[in-house]
C-alpha cells in the first residue's frame, strides 16, 4: 500500500463524512438555523449590553418572554393547521382590558377573572374558529376584520371604563402573583408558559388531536379524504388560540395595571415574525413548540436589547426588519434547497481497497467453462424477478417477485404457478423453519413467516437502536437473507441501513459497512443485532457444526464465519477474502460443502474506483446516476467452496443467454435451482454425481 | 467623547482650584463638592417615545444643563410601546443609574415600577405626565388648572350669549394618560356651571393626529354649528385643524403643547386659533435643577415629594412674540 | 364564476353597497346631497388610491404591506427636504426616486430572492421607515413648509366645484384600468397572478412583472402620499406603524379581488371603496361614535365575506393549499 493510498484510507477512517448527510436528513436540522440566529443575536447584545447574563436581566428578559412567548404559541397552533390568526394581538389587549375592568371595577374574585378572561379570548377564537372552519372564510381576511372589530370593542370599553381602571388599585396578592411572582426561582409567567410549551409539544407530537392539526396542515384535502373532521379540528385551533392570547393579556394585566390603547397594537407581527422566524411555515404543516420558543425568544431579546441599547425608534426598527428579512430569506432558501443539498451531501463514498481479483483462466478455480449452458428454464416470462428459490418436501418451487408475491411452481413439471402468498413488499431471502413454514425477508419490511396454511405472520420490523448512530437503525430498511439455526433462531442480514431498496448501486458506491446481521430469537420475541458495520451483508448459510454460520459482504467480495455459540462464540473469520465477483447468497450443497453465487464480475475500473473516495463523490454529486461507474451484475456464475475457503468448482454462463444473472441456487435431489434478482425465469440444472435423494429440509431439519 | 469632557471638567476644576491656591484668594467652599456630586453620575431617560417636540427638547435641555458637568445621560426610546416602555425601567432598575426621568404614557402602567426604583435607590422625575405614585419629583403643567382655565376659555369664546352655539368638542389623548384625566377633571369642573356650553363629543385620538382628524371629521359633520374643538396635543390637533379646514367650516380650535416653532407658526396662519403653552426649556430646566438637587444633597429617594407646576401662557395669533415660540436644537 | 344564479363578490358587495345607499338615502335627509355624495367620496379617495396600488400586486398574486410606510416615508422626506429650502420639484423627485428604488427592491426581494411578499414587504414596511426616521429625518410628524402651499390645492382644492383628490383618485382609476386591460404589461400581470408557473412557461418574463408591479405599486403610493400631505398639510409618519395598510387591504378584498390572485380589476377596488365610504358617511350622519362605527364597519366586511363564502363555496377537494 503507497503512503497516498494510507492517507486515504486514515483520512477517511478518521473522518465520518456521511454523518453530515444523516443529520441533514433529520427533522430537528429544522431548528438548526433559527437556533443559529438565536445564538447570533445572544451574541451579539451580549457583548454590547454590559450584564446581559446578570441575573436581574436575564430574570427581567423571561418575565416578558412568558406573555409573549404565549402569543407566539397561540399563533403557531393555528399557523400549524394551515391557517393564521392576526387577531392574536388584538384578543391580547381584551383580555387585558377585561381582566383588568373585572378585577379593578367589577372587583371579582382572582380564579373567576382569570376564567370569564379566557372565556373572554376563546369566544373570539370560536367566532373566528366557525367563521374560518366551519363557513370556510379565508383566515388571513377573516381574522383581519376580527382584528378590527376587537380592538373597537377594546377602545369602547377602554372609552367607558379606562378612567376608573386608573383610578383603584386592586389589595390582591394573588393577583399580582400572576405578573410578579415566582415558582421555583422563575417568574410565574415563565413557569406557566413553559408548561404550556410542553403540553403542546406532546399534543403535536404524540396525541392523536396533534396529529390531526399537523395532517390538516400539511394537506388539507387528503386530510379531508382519510376522515379526519377537518373543520372541527381548524375551528379548535382557533379557540385554542384566542384562550392562549387571553391569558398571556391576563399575565399582562396584573403586570403593570395598564389600561393603555397602545396595548397589543403591531403584537400579531412581531408574533408572526417571532413564528416565522423560529422556523414555522405559513400554509402550514411544519411547526412545533420548540419552534415557537426559540422564534420568540430571539425576537423578545431582539427588541428589548435594542431599547435597552438606547438606539432610537428608527434604528430599532430598522435592525427588526433586516433581521426579519434576512431570518426569512435564509429560512426560504434552507427549505427550498434542504434536499438538494442532502442529496449531494448524503452519499459519502469511502476509501474500499480490494484484494486483487483471482485470474478466471487457466488453471485457476474460477476458469471460464460453459457449464450453465444446459439449464432449462422454468417459468419463462411468466415470473419477474425471483431473487431466492426454494423447495418444499413435495419439490414445489417457492420464489418471490417483484410484485410483492410468493409465486409456487407446482410439481413435478412446474408448469403451473399459483400465488403462494401476498406479502406486499420485496421477498427476497427465503428458507424453511421446522414446522414447515416458511421464513422470508421481505425488502422495506422485515422478517416474515408464512405458515403452511398461508398466514401471513410478522416475526419481526425493528432491532435495537444503536447508541450513537445518528440515523435511526432501529427500523429494517433491507432485510436479505437468512438461516435457521438448529435452535429455531433466525439469523438475517440486513445490507444496509442508510439506504431503501432501489438504492442499492448508491450503496455499492460507498462501500462502506452499512450492513449488519440480526438474530431474531422467536423463542424470547426478542431482536438483537449482532454484526455491525458489515459491507452489504447477503447470503447467510448455517454451517453444519450448528455453531455458526457463513455469511457473504457483496460489494467486500468476501464470505466470512462467524460463531454464535461454542467455544468460539463471537468471532469472526474470513473464509474467502478476494472473489472475483460480487458474492450474493449461500446455500448448502448434498456433499457438505456449500454454494455461493456470485451476482457479477468485479471490473477494473470500478475496484481502481473504490480506492478513490473523492473521485466516487464528485460522480455522484455530478453526474447523472444513469452515467455512474456500477458494478456489473449482468453475468456471474455459480461456485462451490469448502469449510476452508477452497473453490471446488465454478459453473458459468459464458454466452450470457441462458442464464445470465444469479442471485441465488438451491441443490434439491439431484438439481440446482438458480434464481436471479432481475431475471424472468428460474434455472434448472442436472448436476452429475451426487446424492440425487438429498434435500436441504433433510439436511437441516432431519428425517421427518 | 463623555470621557474626554469628563476629563476635561475635572482638569477645568483642577486648574481652578489650582489657580485659587495661586492667588491665595479665598475659595468658593461649595465649588469643590459641587462638581464632586456629578462626577460619573448617570442620568437615564425615558420618554413615551422620541420623535417629537416635547420629549427632544426635554432631552436636550437635560443634556445641555447635565452633560458638561460629567453626568451621563442615556435615553430609552419605547417609542410609544408601553411594555417597552416598562422594560426599559425594569431594566434600568438592575442597572441602577442616579436617577431616572420618566415621562408616563398613563397615570397606572409605571406606578409600581417607579416605587421600586425609588426602593432601589433611584431618584425618579416624572416630566409632564405622571402616574399615580407620587415619586421624588413632579415637573410638569397643573393638568387640573389647566382644564378649568380651558373650560372658562371655551365658555368664554362659545357661550350663546354670543350669538355662538355653545356646542364644544374634546379630543383627548391617551384617556389614562395623566394629561387627559386631570385636564378632564379640570373642564369637567367649569363646565358643570355653565349648563348653556353642551360637550357634544369627547372622545380619545391616543395622541394621533389620524385618528383626531377622523374623530373631528366625524363631529363636525354631525354637528354643523359646532363651535369649537380643544384638543390635549398641538401635534395630534393637526388632524383636528385639517379636518376643520376641510369642512370649511369655522370652528374655534383651543390646542395645547410644548410651545415649539411649529405652534406659532400654525397660530399666525390660521391652523391653530390658540394654544396653551407649557415652555418645554424652561421644564427642562427645571428638571436639571431638581437633579442637580439631588444629586447634591444625597438624601435617600423617595424621603421628599416636590412638584414644580410650569406657568401656561395662552398664546393667540394677537398676544404671541417672537419669543413665545422656541425652536428644536438644530442636531434634533 | 358561472354567470347563472352565482353572483360574484363583486356583485354582492356592490349591491351592498346600493341597498345601503338606498336605504340611508330613505332614512337619513341630507344623505343624498350633493354636497354630502361629494364629501362622501373625497373621504375615501386616498384609501381608493391606495386601494388601486394594492389591487394591482394582489392580482399578480402579491401583497404589499410596505405600501402604507413607503408612502409615509417618502412623502415626509420630500417635505423634509422642502423645508430644507430645496426646489420644490427637485424634492418631489428625490422623494419619488426614493419610493420607486424602494418598491424595486421590494419587487427584487419578491421575485429574484423569492421570499414570500407578506413577509418581504412586511419587513420592508419596518425598514423603510426605521431608515426614514434614522437616516432622513428624526421628527415623528413632517409639516408642509409655508413655501409649498402650492401643493396644497392637490389636497384642498376643487375643480369644477368637485374636491381634487376625486380627480385624481378617478385618473388613476383610468390609468390602472387602461394598463390592466390594454398594455402588454399590464395583461402579463393578471397571467402571471393566475398561474405563475404556466405564464414563466408561456414565456412571460414573469420576474421582471414582478417587479414592475411593486414598483408601480409605489409610484401610485407616492402620489396618493402627496395627497394626503397636501390635504393635511403635515405627514405623520407614525402611519407606517399604523393598521391603515390593513384598511387598504380590505378595499381590496372586499371589493373581489382574490388574494390568490389573477382575478379582479380596477372596478373592483371602486366597489370596495365606495361601500367603506358609504357606511363611513351613513354611520357618520347616524351620528355614531367613532369606535362603535369601527365595530359595525368589521361587522359588515365580515357580512360580505361570509355571503360570498355561502354563495361561492370553497371546498374541501378545489381548495388550494397554503392559500390562506
Amino acid at each position: 500500500m503507497t503512503l497516498s493510498d494510507s492517507i486515504v484510507r486514515w483520512r477517511y477512517r478518521l473522518v465520518p463524512d456521511h454523518l453530515l448527510g444523516e443529520i441533514l436528513t433529520k427533522r430537528w436540522v429544522d431548528n438548526a438555523i433559527p437556533l443559529l440566529i438565536l445564538a447570533c443575536v445572544m451574541a451579539v447584545f451580549g457583548s454590547l449590553i454590559p450584564d446581559f447574563f446578570g441575573a436581574a436581566s436575564v430574570s427581567n428578559l423571561m418575565r416578558q418572554w412568558g406573555e409573549f412567548g404565549l402569543i407566539v404559541m397561540a399563533l403557531t397552533i393555528v399557523m400549524v393547521a394551515g391557517g393564521i390568526d392576526l387577531s392574536v394581538g388584538s384578543i391580547f389587549a381584551l383580555g387585558n382590558i377585561v381582566a383588568l375592568t373585572l378585577m379593578h371595577v367589577a372587583e371579582l374574585p382572582v380564579p373567576l377573572v382569570v376564567l370569564f378572561t379566557m372565556a373572554c379570548g376563546a369566544a373570539v377564537g370560536l367566532v373566528n374558529g366557525l367563521l374560518v372552519g366551519f363557513l370556510r372564510l379565508r383566515a388571513f381576511l377573516t381574522t383581519l376584520v376580527t382584528l378590527i372589530i376587537v380592538r373597537a370593542v377594546v377602545d369602547m370599553i377602554l372609552l367607558k371604563y379606562a378612567v376608573a381602571i386608573a383610578a383603584v388599585f386592586p389589595d390582591s396578592d394573588f393577583w399580582f402573583f400572576f405578573g410578579e411572582g415566582y415558582v421555583l426561582g422563575l417568574p410565574f409567567s415563565v413557569v406557566l408558559t413553559i408548561g404550556v410549551a410542553i403540553v403542546l409539544h406532546l399534543v403535536l407530537s404524540r396525541t392523536r388531536a396533534g396529529w390531526h392539526v399537523l395532517a390538516v396542515g400539511g394537506s388539507r384535502r387528503s386530510a379531508h379524504n382519510v376522515g379526519i373532521p377537518v373543520r372541527r379540528v381548524i375551528c379548535a385551533t382557533y379557540v385554542v388560540s384566542g384562550t392562549l392570547a387571553a391569558l398571556a393579556g391576563v399575565l399582562f394585566a396584573s403586570r403593570l395595571g395598564a389600561a393603555g390603547a397602545d396595548i397589543g397594537i403591531g403584537l400579531e407581527i412581531a408574533a408572526l415574525t417571532a413564528a416565522v422566524l423560529g422556523g414555522n411555515s405559513l400554509g402550514g404543516g411544519r411547526g412545533s413548540a420548540a419552534k415557537a420558543v426559540i422564534g420568540s425568544v430571539t425576537v423578545m431579546i431582539m427588541v428589548n436589547s435594542l431599547v435597552r441599547i438606547g438606539i432610537t425608534s428608527g434604528g430599532s426598527s430598522l435592525l427588526l426588519g433586516l433581521v426579519l428579512l434576512g431570518a426569512v430569506m435564509i429560512d426560504v432558501r434552507w427549505l427550498k434547497n434542504r434536499q438538494k443539498f442532502l442529496s449531494k451531501v448524503y452519499v459519502s463514498p469511502t476509501y474500499s481497497a480490494l484484494p486483487a481479483a483471482p485470474a478466471t483462466d487457466g488453471a485457476s478455480p474460477y476458469a471460464l467453462n460453459d457449464r450453465l449452458r444446459p439449464v432449462e428454464a422454468i417459468g419463462l416470462d411468466r415470473i419477474d424477478g425471483p431473487e431466492d428459490v426454494i423447495l418444499d418436501a413435495n419439490d414445489n418451487i417457492y420464489v418471490g417477485n417483484r410484485t410483492g408475491d410468493i409465486v409456487r411452481f407446482l410439481a413435478p413439471d412446474y408448469d403451473q404457478q399459483e400465488v403462494f402468498a401476498h406479502v406486499g413488499g420485496r421477498p427476497l431471502g427465503m428458507a424453511f423453519a421446522r414446522d414447515g413454514s416458511l421464513v422470508v425477508c421481505i425488502g422495506g419490511m422485515g422478517l416474515y413467516r408464512v405458515t403452511m396454511d398461508r398466514e401471513i405472520q410478522k416475526l419481526t420490523d425493528e432491532t435495537n437502536r444503536s447508541w450513537f448512530s445518528v440515523i435511526d437503525d432501529s427500523r429494517l430498511r433491507l432485510a436479505d437473507d437468512l438461516d435457521i439455526a438448529p435452535d429455531g433462531r433466525v439469523f438475517f442480514s440486513e445490507a444496509t441501513v442508510r439506504y431503501e431498496m432501489h438504492e442499492w448501486p448508491v450503496d455499492c458506491l460507498e462501500s462502506r459497512g452499512n450492513g449488519r446481521i440480526i438474530c431474531f430469537d422467536p423463542n424470547t420475541g426478542t431482536t438483537r443485532t449482532v454484526l455491525k458495520n458489515l459491507v452489504f451483508p447477503n447470503g447467510i448459510c448455517m454451517v453444519h457444526d450448528g455453531q455458526s454460520f457463513l455469511f457473504a459482504e457483496t460489494w467486500a467480495c468476501r464470505v466470512s464465519r462467524y460463531w454464535f455459540d461454542g467455544p468460539k462464540k463471537g468471532t469472526v473469520e474470513t473464509v474467502i477474502g478476494d472473489l472475483p465477483g460480487y458474492p450474493d447468497n449461500i446455500n448448502r450443497a448434498s456433499d457438505g460443502t456449500y454454494w455461493l453465487a456470485l451476482v457479477g464480475i468485479r471490473t477494473p475500473a470500478l475496484d481502481l474506483a473504490l480506492k478513490m473516495p473523492g473521485f466516487r463523490r464528485r460522480m455522484a454529486r455530478r453526474v447523472a446516476p444513469d452515467e455512474w461507474l456500477f458494478p456489473n451484475i449482468n453475468t456471474g456464475c455459480v461456485l462451490r467452496f469448502d469449510e476452508s475457503g477452497r473453490v471446488i468448482e465454478t459453473l458459468w454462463d459464458r454466452s450470457g443467454d441462458n442464464h445470465p444473472m444469479i442471485t441465488s441456487m438451491r441443490e434439491h435431489k439431484g438439481h440446482l435451482y438458480i434464481g436471479g434478482i432481475l431475471n424472468n425465469r428460474v434455472g434448472r440444472l442436472k448436476l452429475d454425481g451426487v446424492d440425487e435423494t438429498w434435500t436441504a429440509k433433510r439436511s437441516y431439519w432431519g428425517q421427518s | 467623547m463623555r470621557l474626554f469632557r469628563t476629563l476635561l471638567v475635572s482638569a477645568a476644576v483642577a486648574l481652578g482650584a489650582g489657580s485659587a491656591l495661586a492667588q491665595e484668594g479665598i475659595n468658593d467652599p461649595t465649588r469643590a463638592p459641587y462638581y464632586d456630586a456629578f462626577a460619573g453620575k448617570r442620568v437615564a431617560y425615558v420618554p413615551v417615545a422620541m420623535g417629537f417636540d416635547l420629549t427632544e427638547g426635554w432631552a436636550a435641555g437635560l443634556r445641555d444643563a447635565l452633560e458638561p458637568l460629567g453626568v451621563t445621560f442615556d435615553i430609552r426610546d419605547p417609542n410609544w410601546n408601553t411594555d417597552a416602555g416598562a422594560q426599559a425601567i425594569t431594566a434600568l432598575i438592575s442597572e441602577k443609574p442616579d436617577v431616572i426621568v420618566v415621562h408616563n404614557p398613563d397615570v397606572q402602567s409605571y406606578a409600581r415600577l417607579l416605587k421600586r426604583a425609588e426602593e432601589a435607590g433611584i431618584y425618579v422625575v416624572q416630566v409632564n405626565m405622571r402616574s399615580s405614585y407620587s415619586t421624588d419629583v413632579f415637573v410638569g403643567a397643573d393638568y387640573v388648572g389647566m382644564g378649568e382655565q380651558i373650560g372658562q376659555r371655551l365658555v368664554d369664546v362659545c357661550s350663546p350669549d354670543k350669538g355662538k352655539s355653545g356646542k364644544v368638542a374634546i379630543t383627548q389623548g391617551v384617556l389614562t394618560a395623566a394629561a387627559s384625566i386631570y385636564q378632564m377633571q379640570g373642564i369637567n369642573n367649569v363646565l358643570s356651571q355653565h349648563p348653556e356650553i353642551k360637550l357634544v363629543s369627547n372622545q380619545a385620538a391616543d395622541w394621533d393626529s389620524t385618528k383626531a382628524k377622523n374623530i373631528a371629521a366625524t363631529v363636525i359633520q354631525q354637528h354643523p354649528d359646532l363651535c369649537a374643538i380643544t384638543g390635549f396635543w398641538d401635534v395630534m390637533d393637526i388632524g383636528t385643524a385639517a379636518a376643520i379646514k376641510e369642512s370649511g367650516k369655522d370652528v374655534y380650535l383651543l390646542t395645547q403643547g410644548g410651545g415649539n416653532r411649529m405652534v406659532c407658526d400654525n397660530l399666525a396662519n390660521g391652523t391653530f386659533s390658540e394654544s396653551v403653552v407649557y415652555f418645554v426649556p424652561g421644564q427642562a430646566r427645571d428638571m436639571a435643577t431638581m437633579i442637580k438637587h439631588l444629586l447634591q444633597h444625597g438624601q435617600a429617594p423617595g424621603t421628599t415629594k416636590t412638584t414644580l407646576f410650569t406657568p401656561l401662557d395662552f398664546l393667540t395669533k394677537d398676544n404671541m412674540t417672537a419669543a413665545s415660540c422656541w425652536d428644536m436644537p438644530s442636531n434634533g | 364564476m358561472s354567470s347563472m344564479g352565482r353572483l360574484s363578490q363583486e356583485q354582492i358587495v356592490f349591491g351592498l353597497a346600493l341597498l345601503l345607499c338606498a336605504g340611508f338615502a330613505l332614512a337619513l335627509p341630507g344623505f343624498l346631497t350633493t354636497n354630502n355624495v361629494l364629501n362622501l367620496v373625497r373621504s375615501v379617495s386616498i384609501l381608493g388610491i391606495l386601494g388601486v396600488a394594492m389591487g394591482l400586486v394582489v392580482i399578480g398574486r402579491g401583497i404589499d404591506l410596505s405600501l402604507v410606510a413607503l408612502m409615509a416615508i417618502s412623502v415626509a422626506w420630500t417635505l423634509n427636504l422642502i423645508g430644507g429650502g430645496m426646489p420644490i420639484a427637485q424634492a418631489m423627485l428625490i422623494g419619488l426616486a426614493f419610493s420607486l428604488i424602494v418598491g424595486a427592491i421590494n419587487g427584487w426581494l419578491v421575485a429574484y430572492a423569492e421570499i414570500p411578499a407578506i413577509f418581504a414587504t412586511l419587513a420592508m414596511g419596518t425598514l423603510i421607515y426605521g431608515f426614514g426616521r434614522y437616516f432622513l429625518f428624526s421628527l415623528d410628524v413632517a409639516y408642509m413648509p409655508e413655501r409649498a402651499n402650492s401643493l396644497l390645492w392637490l389636497g384642498q382644492g376643487t375643480l369644477l366645484g368637485v374636491p381634487v383628490p376625486i380627480f385624481i383618485f378617478a385618473a388613476v382609476c383610468l390609468a390602472g384600468y387602461l394598463f390592466l386591460r390594454y398594455a402588454k404589461s399590464g395583461r402579463y400581470v393578471r397571467a402571471v397572478g393566475d398561474n405563475i408557473l404556466a405564464a414563466r412557461i408561456t414565456g412571460i418574463p414573469v420576474r421582471p412583472i414582478v417587479v414592475q408591479q411593486y414598483v408601480m405599486s409605489a409610484l401610485i403610493g407616492y402620489l396618493a402620499g402627496i395627497v394626503t400631505a397636501a390635504s393635511v398639510a403635515s405627514m405623520n409618519t407614525r402611519l407606517a406603524l399604523s393598521t391603515y395598510v390593513y384598511d387598504v387591504i380590505l378595499v381590496v378584498v372586499l371589493g373581489g379581488i382574490g388574494l390568490s390572485g389573477g382575478k379582479g380589476g380596477i372596478r373592483n377596488v371602486i366597489v370596495g371603496t365606495l361601500l367603506i365610504g358609504i357606511l363611513l358617511n351613513g354611520m357618520t350622519i347616524m351620528d355614531i361614535q367613532y369606535t362603535v362605527q369601527n365595530v359595525v364597519k368589521g361587522a359588515l366586511l365580515l357580512t360580505a365575506i361570509v355571503i360570498d363564502t355561502i354563495v361561492n363555496p370553497r371546498d374541501e377537494q378545489t381548495a388550494q393549499q397554503g392559500d390562506i
